[in-house]
């Protein structure tokens, strides 16, 4: 399929489902006139179903009804129409808005759902079907208000079976099996009190049972599901929802395969499916499934839009390389997939620090992929977006789905808005917590691992923690460590998740300080198995988790302790140093900024104290002290490029090239698509007899295709005679001058080669 | 009052003049002079002003560099540039100006664009986009080049479009609104090598439209926003068509020897053009070895030059 046209509908629904749509109504108002036909549908007995309705559909004549009828046919367009009758019948109707409300949230309009819920509730404040239409829209989003929803709904009448359902499913997405079981047998009680299908409950039962690792019990709850319904390729599909969440793909993978094959018509399921074989590269698998989805549901925009991604695929290149890993049999085999126009420009970067993680990660966890490894770079953030977005509480800058990562390219983001070599980093040890415990390791472990490996090994180490992080902490708003996934399922404060990330690389610290690295690689290992994190810290460390969590808060607040004990005081150091800054007052500046930098010295984002210092003490004639405030910063972790750039540049004032050439160098990994850095670059790397990465400089200068080409193609000559290549050398030199004729550093060498000749 | 005189043109010309067959390539100070009118419109605001008056001024500065003679240069700026002063300025122009003289205009300011005319804003009445393409058709120049680097200049840039005259407009269209960034890209070009792309050190209005125009994208680019302009550039010959000069460029000299090697140096520019046109036909190897002579000769050439340069400098070089 190319290019297919995104079905956003405004308010408009133009498509009629061949096949039976709807899911389970669980509204108590809805009308006793269904549920025969209803019954037929919840059993899985289409024909009857359909012949069901359709008689009904001749007696019918409020709108209501009809349009619940058309909906249960699959007829939405015609639903939406007789909804809007429906509601435009009357300024109070509150449950025909909910009804109107449910059939947006299945067609994907999850703002035109939320409008009429609310809608709704200003008619009827009481109405908790509409606060529970609201609360799925947010626990679709992952949403923390979806539990405060969920539990007004409750706490007004705990006989609602949906409400039930949606705890439950919350909970077992936050790994709370318990709570969720808990939910369900009440939801099952109403639900056989209320003669409603007991469908999604088993469906749910059989999650819990899949991720307590009892297969036998799961699949006992999966045959109750189809002796209820022979055609429920939901139980399946809900079993993968939770496989994916979890990471694990290919389980994931078999279970669509079944969703589809019970249930040919479940289109949501074949989405998935193509979805879930994206993520394992099988790319046309991935394309044919897709489309079997927008043939019955177009509405999808996650469908329409990985259609689009997948046209756009051949706009990139694939290369491979091998990477030997000391030790290991074999190497491992590395796919890089960059778009074409920047493909031959990051190349070598990616693929060096492929190796350099790959072999690092490989000694340090003593174990070696089995697998390829890919890396997918997306120049436009959006494409990145569409290939990651069925996945929850994403940082939105990597994703790595089990051996395959993809993240925005530079050319995604504005420079300094994010290091894409850590990045990277970051998410290829993901690779390896992911492949280590066969996907089993819990989501704060496999951020905390690659938190710390940013910190400890990556292209920018040192600890960097933001202010935002310590505020957290002060407040007491780190989570228990067994309850850390939630922070990142579905955060309860706008930046939990980050919160979560650096609290996560924070305990792996912790683990590493207090008993040495080799003990976080065995609680990495505990997860081999089904475990849940509680078990794992016992095991391990010999101590009940809430010990572990008094252990990991005294140590963080005795690590944080200059900054804990006045909060206050160092706001009002940095305050002062940025106003003192701002206002160019650099003698007031230093000392405010140095009392800042000592208290809190892991603070390495713009707004770093020892950035305002190293301004301070240059402004005030006090170079030296101001490079070994940036040395400082760049220990700490700091990669902001204006930093790192003056750094270089005081420091080539000094004398002190190398570091600064090394320091430039760095900058790959964060500016990778500037010309001028090249071009600078390579002409330092050569002054420094560096020819060989000088060469791989002005090859990525050409690569990037520079408007002005004679100094690039001079300085690939300059660097080709450095390593010996005369012959290359001289064609690229005129080459330079066929585009440049007076070009005078390229006629100069012209002549002296001549002069070299004789 | 007579009729308007036009004044001799040969007063005006630089004292270098070569050979006829160099006067389709911009690489020295040829017969023709450059007149430049630089136009900065009302601002609207403290930064605007102060950002089109500097942009105006570096300008200025740059355009009486090049063509060694102040008088020109005319600039109108601020409540200079009233719609009136502008008239007069052009017919000024158009009465100074001979056929073989070029003739370069830029605008720089706001401009805005209702569906039907484009207008350049002034202090008191503005100009329309069909006024001013009636004052440039009065002026006689054969080379025009006509620089409007205002909002919704893109406008124009089909109107104003005539045989003799290339116009450069800092949006595609009049629907591209936003305050441009394109002027400060075209002074960079006019005032720094960096736009020299095949390092004659002359900047043509070719190299200058290139380096701007993608200095602007990168901009947006780098920034990760969406490209507000997009330049156009509309007519013929901007390849041949000065906008700064450095170095041996710049050189107006009446030395014999020095006019010698320049003109040797013309004929050289020219065989290897022809070496390039034959590459397919002369094969690889043949065509480099031939490339390498001749490139040879002319790094020879260009180091008597500046020795020469050294031994005897000549007022205009840079």
């Amino acid at each position: 399929m190319k290019t297919t046209v995104l079905a956003a509908l405004c308010g408009v629904l133009a498509w009629s489902a061949p096949a039976l749509a709807q899911t389970i109504d669980y509204d108590p108002r809805r009308p006793e006139v269904l549920a025969t036909c209803d019954d037929h549908r919840y059993r899985g007995r289409p024909a009857e179903a359909r012949q069901c309705y359709t008689a009904l559909l001749r007696q019918a004549r409020a709108p209501f009804l009809r349009a619940e009828i058309m909906w249960a046919l699959g007829d939405v367009q015609r639903a939406n129409d007789l909804f809007r009758r429906a509601v435009a019948s009357t300024d109070r109707a509150s449950h025909e808005r909910v009804r109107w409300g449910r059939l947006y949230l299945e067609t994907h309009q999850d703002a035109e759902a939320l409008e009429l819920f609310r809608e709704s509730l200003e008619i009827d404040p009481g109405d908790l079907q509409a606060k529970l239409g609201m609360a799925h829209v947010f626990a679709r989003r992952f949403e923390g208000e979806a539990r405060v929803l969920i539990a007004d709904v409750l706490a007004r009448n705990d006989q609602l079976v949906d409400a039930h359902l949606l705890a439950a499913r919350m909970s077992l997405e936050e790994g709370r099996p318990e709570e969720a079981e808990a939910a369900l047998e009440r939801a099952m009680e109403l639900a056989a009190d209320q003669k409603l299908p007991p469908l999604e409950a088993y469906a749910l039962r059989a999650a819990i049972e899949r991720q307590r690792g009892s297969e036998r019990r799961s699949r006992r709850w999966i045959d109750r599901t189809l002796a209820y319904n022979p055609r429920y390729g939901a139980v399946f599909e809900q079993l993968a929802y939770f496989e994916i969440m979890r990471r694990r793909y290919r389980e994931a993978n078999e279970l669509l395969e079944r969703a589809v094959e019970v249930q040919p018509d479940l289109w949501s399921a074949h989405a998935e499916l193509g979805a879930n074989r994206l993520r394992l590269g099988d790319l046309d698998g991935g394309r044919r499934s897709l489309e079997i989805a927008y043939s019955g549901d177009p509405y999808s925009a996650t469908t329409v839009n990985s259609l689009r991604l997948l046209d756009r695929l051949d706009q990139f290149e694939v290369s491979t390389r091998s990477v030997t890993v000391p030790g290991a049999d074999q190497p491992v085999e590395t796919r890089m997939r960059l778009h074409r126009d920047e493909s031959r420009a990051l190349e070598p970067y990616v693929a060096e620090l492929l190796a350099e993680s790959i072999t690092t990660f490989a000694q340090r966890y003593d174990y070696v992929p089995r697998e390829p490894v890919t890396v997918e770079l997306f120049p436009d953030h959006d494409d990145f977006a569409v290939r990651v977005a069925a996945l929850p509480g994403i940082g939105l800058l990597g994703v790595t789905f089990g051996h395959l990562v993809a993240m925005d390219s530079p050319a995604g983001r504005a420079i300094g808005d994010f290091h894409w070599g850590s990045t990277l980093w970051h998410e290829l040890a993901h690779v390896f917590t992911l492949s280590i415990t066969e996907h089993r390791v819990p989501r704060w472990l496999s951020e905390g691992v690659s938190v710390f490996e940013e910190w400890r090994t990556g292209p920018t180490p040192g600890v960097t923690v933001s202010p935002d992080v310590i505020a957290a902490l002060d407040e007491g708003r780190f989570l228990p460590v067994s309850e850390l996934d939630s922070g990142f399922i579905r955060p309860t404060y706008p930046n939990q998740v980050q919160v979560s990330y650096l609290q996560a690389g924070l305990i792996c610290l912790f683990i590493d300080e207090r008993w040495g690295f080799e003990r976080l690689v065995t609680l990495l290992r505990r997860f081999t198995r089904d475990t849940t994190t509680a078990e794992a810290i016992e095991a391990v460390f010999r101590m009940e988790p809430e010990e572990f969590d008094e252990a990991f808060v005294e140590y963080v607040r005795q690590r944080y302790a200059p900054i804990l004990d006045d909060m206050a005081g160092w706001q009002r150091d940095h305050q002062a140093a940025r106003q003192a800054i701002a206002a160019q007052r650099w003698t007031d500046a230093i000392e405010p900024a140095r009392r800042a930098a000592e208290r809190y010295p892991e603070h390495s984002g713009p707004a770093s104290p020892h950035i305002l210092l190293a301004r301070a003490l240059d402004k005030t004639g006090r170079r030296a002290e101001a490079i070994e405030s940036l040395r400082r910063y760049r220990r700490n972790g700091g990669w902001q490029p204006e930093a790192l750039r003056e750094l270089a540049a005081w420091l080539d004032e000094a004398g002190e090239t190398a570091e600064a050439t090394e320091i430039l160098l760095s900058l790959n990994y964060l500016d990778p698509l500037n010309a001028a850095h090249h071009a600078a670059l390579g002409d330092r790397l050569l002054a420094a007899g560096r020819a060989e990465e000088a060469l791989r400089e002005f090859q990525v200068l050409l690569a990037l295709g520079p408007r002005d080409e004679a100094p690039a193609r001079f300085g690939m000559a300059r660097a080709l005679r450095a390593t010996g290549d005369a012959t290359a050398s001289r064609r690229y030199l005129l080459d330079a001058l066929a585009i440049a004729p007076h070009y005078r550093p390229a006629q100069d060498l012209l002549l002296q080669m001549i002069e070299e000749r004789k | 009052m007579g009729a308007p005189v036009r004044r001799a043109r040969a007063v005006r010309r630089p004292a270098l003049a070569i050979a006829a067959a160099a006067l389709l390539l911009p690489g020295v100070a040829l017969c023709a002079a450059t007149h430049t009118l630089i136009v900065s419109g009302l601002g609207g605001e403290p930064e605007y002003e102060r950002r089109f008056r500097e942009q105006a001024t570096a300008l200025a500065a740059a355009a009486r560099k090049m063509s060694g003679d102040p008088s020109l240069v005319t600039t109108l700026i601020g409540s200079q540039a009233r719609a009136d002063a502008v008239r007069e300025a052009l017919r000024s122009l158009a009465e100074k100006v001979g056929e073989d003289d070029d003739v370069l205009v830029v605008l720089i300011g706001h401009g805005s664009f209702d569906g039907e005319e484009y207008r350049f804003n002034l202090p008191g009445p503005d100009l329309t986009g069909s006024q001013w393409a009636a004052l440039f058709d009065a002026l006689p120049a054969r080379r025009q080049l006509i620089v409007n680097a205002t909002s919704a200049s893109g406008a124009v840039a089909e109107r104003w479009r005539k045989d003799n005259r290339v116009v450069i407009t800092a949006t595609k269209s009049g629907g591209e609104r936003t305050a441009t960034r394109f002027a400060e890209y075209w002074i960079e070009a006019a005032t720094t090598p960096a736009a020299d792309l095949d390092k004659d050190e002359v900047v043509t209005a070719a190299e200058a439209f290139e380096y701007a125009s993608n200095k602007v994208a990168e901009s947006f680019k780098s920034a990760v926003l969406l490209a507000t302009e997009h330049a156009r550039l509309e007519g013929a010959g901007a390849d041949r068509f000065p906008v700064a000069r450095f170095g041996v460029a710049a050189i107006r000299t009446t030395d014999p020897a020095l006019k010698a090697m320049l003109a040797e140096r013309i004929g050289i520019e020219r065989e290897l053009a022809a070496i390039r046109e034959r590459r397919d036909a002369l094969g690889e190897e043949a065509y480099y070895d031939e490339l390498e002579a001749t490139l040879v000769r002319l790094a020879r050439l260009q180091r008597r030059i500046d020795a020469h340069q050294v031994a005897a400098p000549t007022p205009g070089g840079t």
